[in-house]
């Protein structure tokens, strides 16, 4: 019986160490397992798409052997230009490829593609998805941030609340929010000067005795007026300053810079897609616009420019100013030429355009925890920092802090400036045909720019376009 | 006398043919109707690519039409003819129709005269003309996007060569070429006469190399002048080769898209904004794919409607000139 019951005992101790051994080799198991399917996961590759000029691309391609170095994944990027770009995300989401992880996203496109990317909050307060380098998300610019990568999803037309708020990922997700994405590339309209012809001083003098002030950067708009007529010399090929007036994107971001800085509405349609922009602002700004080409204050070919001839223009010395998206470089034939940077000078408020790309991850990825560790790095201030070297433009104000300490002072001093425009610019309308709308804007810009239109006319006839636009869409203009 | 010979003639002609139809049928309708099968089969790779590559896409597309279908939103629902409404009363829509068909009109129209031009002088076999021949393939051997490119740079004001040089010869050097309407369809049409004007004189070199050299000898010992025998004789022995131009000129024409969008980008305001422009939005940056495909629908049965017209008209003006 003792036998027995030894042996019972034997045999029951038997069991439970067969169990035991059981449960500590599944708990290992299990262990091994979860540590095995972090690196199960982990992909030989991550593959980026990214735009070829007009995010940098330069800056980017520089950044990806270390991120390989540093966690044996190859980051393998496809870049395309803008239109191309546009196209292939589309597409790439209408299929719902999981061929790449990682996609850049224009703020234009977000409305319609907020629903094919992948939520990141949670991927935000994730310490084990943020171990490559620290996500500070206190760091990021708030207006950008917010702009850039905060939608609600079932309404994606609204902007975030508290647009100036410190980023903070719970907060956004407690207000109804999330995060679609990191700021990588933030651009905003600057203004660029002629630092030599401002600080001569036979044009101070000049200036002095025509205006009865001295000369300044223009901060305001009748300053600007004043020194751009001061400046115009056409027999010396010189005039005051560009404007980008041509049929394209660049004619919207002028008007609702202006807009905005005429105490107008710099987003144009509201959340709620009120248009805001055919009001008395929208007239002032307008008939500004139109006075400075009247005027003759800027070169010929004005109204057919876009970013990139004014860029020339300016560039080749045509210019004393100019309003562009990138900082710029003087022709070697311009003897003695420096630039100087400054805001775009502010009506009764200021809010100049400011359009940022951020790095999403795939909703359809199957990667995507290993895509968000890639956009993570890529978008940390020390990966922003070392990328300054290549001109991109970060959303943190850390790095703007290290950008202001460059060897360049003309660089050093674009980037003092680029912060300054990121904190207080306007971004675009929330809209899923945000391209057709603007179409109708910058054509409407244009028709005033080149006398064809007057300023109330022309904006009455536009909201009429933009309100059969909005409703073919599907969206309800407020009457 | 006559007449009963041509009976007769008429008669064994008729029963030859009758013969030899019979000869060339298979004595049993079995065999016909396996022959038959074996045509059909060595047809089938090329019908079924056919009806993939062509017919399938435009079935889908006259399908996606009648929807308000967007590239990235769940709910697409049939809306009937809603679109097709919507585009034929949208006034900025049928401006941009205008703007096309005069663009078409009026290239179409000045390649044809300037390529019957340049074929007058270089279809002749000469080593010049060979030269000539070669570099005429250059212009629509570019890409349209780059020749735009090229264009704009020429009518910078600033800086383009266009005015440089108008400025060397005394004439107006301060023109905004592209911020002006008539000069920018000045600037449009000229671009598009520069690169396709070459393919439709190379279309009618060809033509010309062709031509049956006896009449136009009979008519010149007739004592016909040069215009005489060009109107009478050369445009109407000429005609299907017009014809060809004609008919891929206008359907490339309505094609047109780089030159706008680069060139002039629709402006100044929407004064040359064609339908392509339109269409591009509308599918490529709205990705609205319902409205886009009516758009293209559209598009389409004014081609087709067009392209058999144009060769009618062609057709009876040259038979009225036969007349």
């Amino acid at each position: 019986m003792l036998h027995s019951k030894q042996e019972g005992n034997s045999a029951s101790t038997k069991i439970r160490a067969a169990v035991a051994a059981i449960l500590a080799v599944g708990l290992l198991v299990s262990g091994t397992s979860m540590n095995a399917a972090s690196a199960a996961a982990k992909p030989k590759q991550i593959r980026i798409l990214y735009a070829t000029a007009e995010a940098n691309s330069a800056a980017v391609q520089a950044a990806l052997p270390s991120f390989k170095t540093k966690t044996g994944v190859q980051l393998v990027m496809d870049t395309m230009p803008y239109g191309a770009l546009q196209t292939k995300v589309f597409a790439e989401f209408a299929a719902k490829s999981s061929y790449y992880d990682v996609v850049i996203v224009d703020t234009p496109w977000s409305p319609a593609l907020a629903q094919n990317l992948e939520p990141l909050s949670a991927y935000m307060t994730n310490a084990s998805l943020n171990d490559l380098a620290p996500l500070n998300p206190a760091d990021f610019i708030p207006k950008v941030f917010y702009d850039t990568a905060v939608y609600k999803v079932a309404k994606p037309s609204l902007h975030y609340p508290k647009p100036t708020a410190v980023v903070d990922p719970a907060a956004i997700k407690k207000a109804g929010f999330d995060v679609y994405g990191l700021p990588i590339q933030a651009n905003a309209l600057a203004l660029a000067y002629r630092k030599d012809l401002f600080d001569d001083p036979a044009q101070k003098a000049a200036f002095k005795k025509q205006a009865g002030r001295s000369l300044t950067v223009p901060k305001t708009l009748d300053e600007f007026a004043e020194v751009a007529e001061f400046f115009t010399q056409p027999s010396k090929k010189l005039y005051g300053t560009t404007l980008m007036a041509g049929t394209g994107d660049w004619a919207t971001d002028d008007f609702k810079t202006l807009l905005a800085a005429f105490g107008g509405d710099g987003y144009m349609v509201g959340n709620n897609q009120e248009l805001n922009f055919n009001s008395a602002a929208g007239v002032k700004a307008l008939t500004y616009y139109r006075d400075l080409i009247k005027s003759g204050f800027t070169p010929p070919g004005t109204t057919s420019a876009s970013w990139d001839e004014v860029a020339t223009m300016f560039n080749s010395g045509l210019t004393a100013m100019t309003m562009n998206y990138h900082d710029l470089k003087l022709d070697a034939n311009v003897a003695g030429g420096v630039i100087g940077y400054a805001k775009v000078p502010a009506g009764n408020s200021e809010g100049p355009h400011f359009g940022t790309w951020m790095l999403s991850v795939n909703k359809y990825s199957k990667n995507k925890e290993w895509g968000y560790r890639a956009a993570q790095w890529l978008t940390s201030a020390a990966q922003s920092t070392a990328m300054l070297s290549k001109g991109i433009h970060p959303a943190r104000n850390s790095v703007y802090a290290a950008a202001e300490k460059l060897p360049d002072a003309n660089v050093a001093a674009y980037y003092k400036t680029l912060k300054q425009a990121l904190a207080v610019g306007a971004g675009r309308p929330r809209l899923t045909n945000y391209g057709e709308v603007d179409a109708v804007i910058f054509t409407m810009v244009n028709n005033v720019a080149t006398g064809k239109l007057e300023p109330k006319p022309a904006l009455a006839a536009a909201a009429i376009e933009v309100t059969k636009l909005l409703e073919s869409a599907g969206y309800k203009v407020p009457k | 006398m006559n007449n009963r010979v041509n009976e007769l003639d008429v008669a064994s002609a008729t029963s030859s043919v009758k013969l030899a139809r019979r000869q060339s049928e298979p004595a049993f309708p079995k065999k016909r109707k396996k022959r038959n099968g074996i045509y059909w089969l060595q047809m089938s790779p090329a019908l079924i690519l056919l009806l993939l590559m062509t017919i399938a896409p435009a079935i889908f597309l006259i399908t996606k039409s009648l929807t308000n279908d967007s590239l990235l939103s769940s709910n697409s629902n049939f809306v009937g003819t809603q679109n097709y409404h919507a585009i034929l009363t949208d006034s900025s829509l049928l401006h941009s129709a205008r703007v096309t068909t005069i663009f078409v009109i009026l290239v179409v129209l000045i390649e044809m005269m300037a390529g019957l031009f340049f074929a007058q002088f270089l279809h002749q076999k000469t080593k010049a003309n060979s030269v000539a021949g070669a570099l005429l393939i250059i212009p629509f051997a570019v890409a349209p996007a780059v020749s735009a490119m090229v264009f704009r740079e020429l009518l910078n004001p600033n800086y383009g060569w266009i005015n440089y040089f108008m400025g060397l010869l005394g004439l107006p050097d301060q023109i905004d070429w592209l911020g002006n309407s008539f000069t920018a369809w000045v600037a449009l049409i000229g671009l598009d006469v520069w690169q396709w004007t070459p393919f439709v004189t190379l279309i009618l070199i060809a033509g010309m190399s062709a031509l049956p050299a006896e009449p136009l000898e009979a008519a010149s010992v007739d004592g016909a002048n040069a215009w005489q025998i060009f109107r009478h004789i050369s445009f109407r022995l000429l005609a299907p080769f017009i014809g060809i131009a004609l008919v891929l000129r206008t359907i490339q024409a309505f094609k047109t898209f780089d030159s706008f969008l680069i060139l002039t980008g629709g402006g100044p305001g929407d004064s040359t904004s064609p339908i392509n422009l339109e269409i591009y939005r509308v599918a490529l940056q709205s990705f609205r794919v319902g409205f886009a495909s009516a758009m293209a629908i559209i598009l389409l049965v004014v081609i087709s409607i067009l392209t058999p017209l144009l060769l009618r008209i062609l057709s009876r003006a040259t038979q009225n000139e036969n007349v």
